[in-house]
């Protein structure tokens, strides 16, 4: 396996680990460099006298080092990558020290053992009596919460937005409390958001009326579920933070072969140490869009990397809705180069956010690719202006300043996360170019 | 899409409690999806919600971002010039604009702009923003930032520096239209091949330019300085602009026949005296007791300022000593440089006399006196440091300088390498005999455990590599580590081996550059 130097900064867990992987790429802080077809490994001279044992497994990539970082990987897994990557006749290839065979043998262990539990595991889950009235116990209390909800929110309205003072405030906290209580965690999140969204802006009154609207929807859509077909409530289901099993996805979701191309990614701190990662998938033959969605905690990077602007083929499995865009990779993937970036049109796009919508009115984010656009500054907005109309875009300074400059008022295809009023750029390229023109900077 | 909106606000913000009028109307099939929502609900606030329902996912069904009846701004124009693709020196040139010190900067956009490569335009909000930040890095990223680069820079205030025409734009243009880098690099172009034309274009422009770059074009006439400047820098030295009218009489010291100096020669002349001593003759000065009535129209400032360590007087013929050429003081008396300073120091305005040559050597440098100062620097009397003066030397004569005292103990590196960076311009690099004695010196000090807690010389070394001859930096990127040295020393050894390796990619770049990009 070959990775190039961005591929393996977009590895890193931070720009400060970045930084510092860079700074460990002199080939004299590395006693010892070694690689086979699986595996790399290096001893990094630390600021003690014993030095860091690392080693990066191909398959994944996997990261293994002795040092006492928390990072993960940490910077000299990343130097180790990047140093291959920049250049690899520093590795020698004769025998592999004890310490890396040892992980190998494990690791190779632990995947077969996985790989034994993913077959035997459905069985074992899916036992359909205790599950279905376990269900059913589920959806009455959501369905309670919504009542509560409804009855809430008709308060508000009844009152008034205009008098949402401070002190009332709290009490919107609260009910979002109640609902996470209630096992409604995807409602709870959605006041949360209402009421930070609370005199921001000068357009609040309408953002508010649009979430609480939302809302509204949501509670109602619980108390007639029986009226629902089967993927708009599989998509009420993951709206009001029910997830679906990820095992029952992968056992008995929809199969898409197809060379799939990364069009973007992004990774966004949430919470409690915890950053979630999106990735957006373009299905050449099938031409469905996907997302994958993971986590990871406490500053641990992403097992794996998805490199912008490069295709695999792969089958992913999508979880039940409507909507149909949330995916998982049911196996392993071969990697096939050059990216097969979609053809659209604007017209298109709209189409399908509007199709999507109407399948599923709580979609939260639509993958939107522009064709033909021309990032422009505007006073302190970057827009993205196509076919005669302007998209806002949300982009920090530096990642407005470097679009601007790679695209020089030309325009290029933007693929971005379009969440009903605003688009996250993630990527800009030319139809004809393989690399990307421009990519969106890790968080 | 706001609008939508607009006429259920009254009611959503007052409160169905209090706002008896009923949920408005909208037209079309959104309307009546509205009004068929909200016929079901159970009272007046959940009708609101239940239209807002509707009109939330009508909108996002609906989007299609606002309309653009603006003019796009005029795209970026082709570039003429290669650039760098991804690679190992796309790296390097990321670490060196982001991380790398000044002087790399400056070197790599000197070495790009020698092979005619400019900057790839992801690096170029980076360059523009350090060129913000650093005055001594935007003459020298002109060159580099290409068509991309001039176009980005004029769409951000702070950036406006380096906005200017196209490189290609024809001569008058980019006297007419240019950045102030672009004007000052065309007025000098012009100066050196038709003085008198270059000037007689700066005396036209004087007008519309401000007071900041109106003492920047001045500086332009220094190169084929003639007495045909003089009465355009006579109208000068009394320009609004005090640092203009600065730049008039400097140049006009340069001019040791003009009206200006004559006259400031005149009135130190009345003021020096040979008198007759025991064995032979010695020059005597005094300080004059009251300011003359032509001093104003002349620029003396007979106004001391309140901190100043000179007295009235001692101010006085300091003001007039420093508009006095100081070649004139070797003609008039006989004494050299040396001679002169020695002399200064036994009578009783040695800082007075001190201070005006200084301040006259640097507006009209003499390597005799530049030398004379160097060789014995007046300490007692001047507060400044020697690296200024050596700065205006050639560099073969600080290398003298600079390899005379090397050598001499260990304190001296302290003092010296700070002395180097200051005294040798952007760009400049050292001969291969000094950068191996510094490199040696530097090696063994690594070798000897000193260096690490010597905090002066270990600050500066990734700027020290970044002059040093490229046939110097080999030992230097192969220092022997501790496993205890201290965490930051180890981060200026890797800030050391990028600056090394950046050095090695960029001198030999004019063979690897790809063919420009539309």
């Amino acid at each position: 396996m070959t990775l190039t130097m961005e591929a393996v900064l977009a590895l890193a867990p931070d720009a400060a680990s970045a930084k510092a992987a860079r700074g460990l790429l002199g080939p004299a802080r590395w006693p010892l460099l070694g690689a086979n077809d699986d595996a790399a490994w290096g001893e990094c001279q630390g600021s003690g006298a014993k030095p860091y044992q690392t080693q990066v497994a191909f398959s994944g990539p996997a990261f293994r080092c002795s040092c006492p970082s928390r990072k993960f990987p940490c910077k000299h897994g990343l130097a180790l990558l990047m140093l291959r990557a920049q250049n690899s006749a520093l590795f020698v290839s004769v025998g592999t020290p004890p310490w890396v065979a040892e992980w190998l043998a494990s690791r190779s262990e632990r995947v077969e053992k996985t790989e034994e539990r993913q077959v035997e595991s459905p069985a074992r889950v899916f036992d359909p009596r205790p599950a279905a009235q376990r269900e059913e116990q589920r959806w009455q209390r959501m369905s309670a919460a919504a009542q509560d909800l409804q009855r809430w929110l008709a308060d508000q309205l009844a009152r008034g937005l205009g008098s949402v003072s401070d002190e009332v405030l709290k009490s919107w906290l609260t009910t979002s409390a109640r609902m996470v209580d209630a096992q409604v965690p995807g409602l709870g999140a959605r006041v949360r958001e209402a009421a930070a969204g609370i005199n921001q802006g000068a357009d609040w009154p309408e953002r508010t009326l649009h979430r609480l609207g939302l809302l509204q929807l949501l509670c109602d859509s619980l108390q007639r579920r029986d009226r629902l077909n089967p993927g708009v409530l599989a998509d009420l289901r993951a709206a009001v933070g029910w997830p679906h099993d990820q095992a029952a996805v992968l056992a008995e979701g929809e199969r898409v072969a197809d060379r799939w191309t990364v069009l973007g990614t992004v990774v966004e701190e949430r919470d409690n140490n915890l950053s979630e990662r999106r990735v957006w998938l373009s299905g050449e033959h099938s031409e469905r869009r996907a997302w994958l969605l993971d986590h990871a905690f406490g500053g641990r990077g992403f097992g794996r990397v998805w490199l912008t602007g490069s295709s695999f083929a792969a089958t992913l499995v999508f979880f039940p809705g409507a909507s149909a865009l949330r995916a998982l990779v049911a196996e392993p993937t071969v990697a096939l180069g050059p990216p097969m970036w979609p053809r659209t049109t604007v017209e298109v796009e709209w189409t399908s956010v509007a199709g999507r919508v109407a399948a599923c009115p709580w979609t939260n984010l639509h993958p939107f690719v522009l064709a033909d656009a021309v990032p422009v500054r505007s006073g302190d907005r970057t827009l993205a202006v196509a076919d005669g109309r302007a998209l806002a875009l949300l982009l920090d300074d530096a990642d407005a300043w470097t679009l601007l400059a790679t695209t020089g008022g030309r325009p290029c295809q933007l693929m971005g996360e379009w969440d009903g009023f605003a688009l996250r750029p993630l990527t800009a390229w030319l139809s004809d170019a393989t690399l990307p023109l421009w990519r969106r900077s890790a968080a | 899409v706001s609008s939508a909106w607009a006429p259920m606000l009254p009611l959503a913000m007052v409160g169905t409690d209090r706002q008896a009028a009923g949920l408005p109307a909208w037209p079309g099939e959104v309307g009546q999806l509205v009004a068929q929502a909200a016929s079901t609900a159970d009272n007046p606030a959940a009708g609101v919600l239940r239209a807002a329902a509707v009109l939330a996912t009508c909108s996002l069904a609906g989007a299609q971002g606002s309309p653009w009846s603006g003019r796009l701004p005029d795209p970026a124009s082709s570039e003429a010039l290669p650039t760098i693709s991804a690679g190992p020196e796309l790296a390097l040139l990321t670490w060196t604009l982001q991380d790398g010190p000044l002087r790399l900067q400056q070197l790599v956009c000197l070495a790009l702009a020698t092979a005619h490569v400019r900057l790839p335009p992801m690096l170029l909000p980076l360059a523009l923003d350090q060129g913000r930040r650093s005055l001594g890095l935007r003459p020298l990223l002109g060159p580099v930032l290409g068509e991309r680069g001039l176009w980005l820079a004029a769409q951000r205030a702070d950036w406006h520096y380096a906005a200017g025409v196209s490189a290609e734009a024809a001569d008058e243009t980019r006297w007419n239209e240019g950045s102030l880098e672009q004007r000052r690099d065309f007025l000098s172009r012009e100066r050196s091949t038709d003085p008198r034309r270059a000037r007689e274009r700066l005396a036209q422009s004087l007008d519309e330019l401000s007071a900041k770059e109106r003492a920047d074009l001045v500086g332009v006439l220094g190169a084929r300085l003639s007495l045909e400047d003089e009465p355009l820098l006579e109208s000068l030295r009394t320009d609004r602009s005090r640092e203009v009218r600065q730049s008039a009489l400097d140049l006009l010291l340069r001019l040791p026949s003009s009206a200006h100096a004559v006259h400031a020669v005149a009135r130190v002349e009345t003021l020096l005296k040979q008198e007759r001593g025991l064995l032979r003759k010695r020059w005597q000065i005094d300080a004059p007791s009251a300011p003359g009535s032509d001093w104003k129209a002349d620029n003396v400032d007979a106004a001391r300022p309140k901190n100043d360590s000179l007295g009235d007087r001692a101010w006085w013929l300091y003001q007039l000593v420093r508009q006095v050429p100081p070649g004139w003081w070797t003609l008039h008396t006989g004494l050299d440089a040396s001679e002169l300073l020695r002399w200064a120091s036994g009578t009783n305005w040695a800082e007075a006399l001190v201070r005006g040559w200084y301040d006259a050597v640097f507006a009209a440098p003499e390597p005799a006196w530049c030398e004379a100062f160097l060789n014995a620097w007046p300490t007692a009397v001047l507060r400044h440091e020697p690296a200024k003066v050596l700065a205006l030397l050639p560099l073969a004569a600080r290398e003298r300088y600079w390899q005379r005292h090397l050598r001499s103990g260990d304190e001296l590196l302290a003092a010296l390498v700070p002395q180097l960076l200051a005294a040798c311009p952007a760009g400049e690099t050292l001969s291969a005999s000094l950068s191996l004695t510094l490199a040696e010196i530097v090696i063994e000090r690594a070798e000897s455990r000193t260096l690490g807690d010597d905090y002066v010389v270990r600050a500066a070394l990734p700027e020290l590599c970044a002059m040093l001859h490229i046939d110097a930096l080999a030992g230097l990127g192969q220092m022997a580590r501790h496993p205890d040295e201290t965490q930051s020393f180890a981060e200026t050894l890797h800030a050391m081996s990028r600056v090394i390796a950046v050095r090695r990619a960029f001198t030999s770049l004019a063979t690897s550059t790809t063919p420009g990009t539309p």
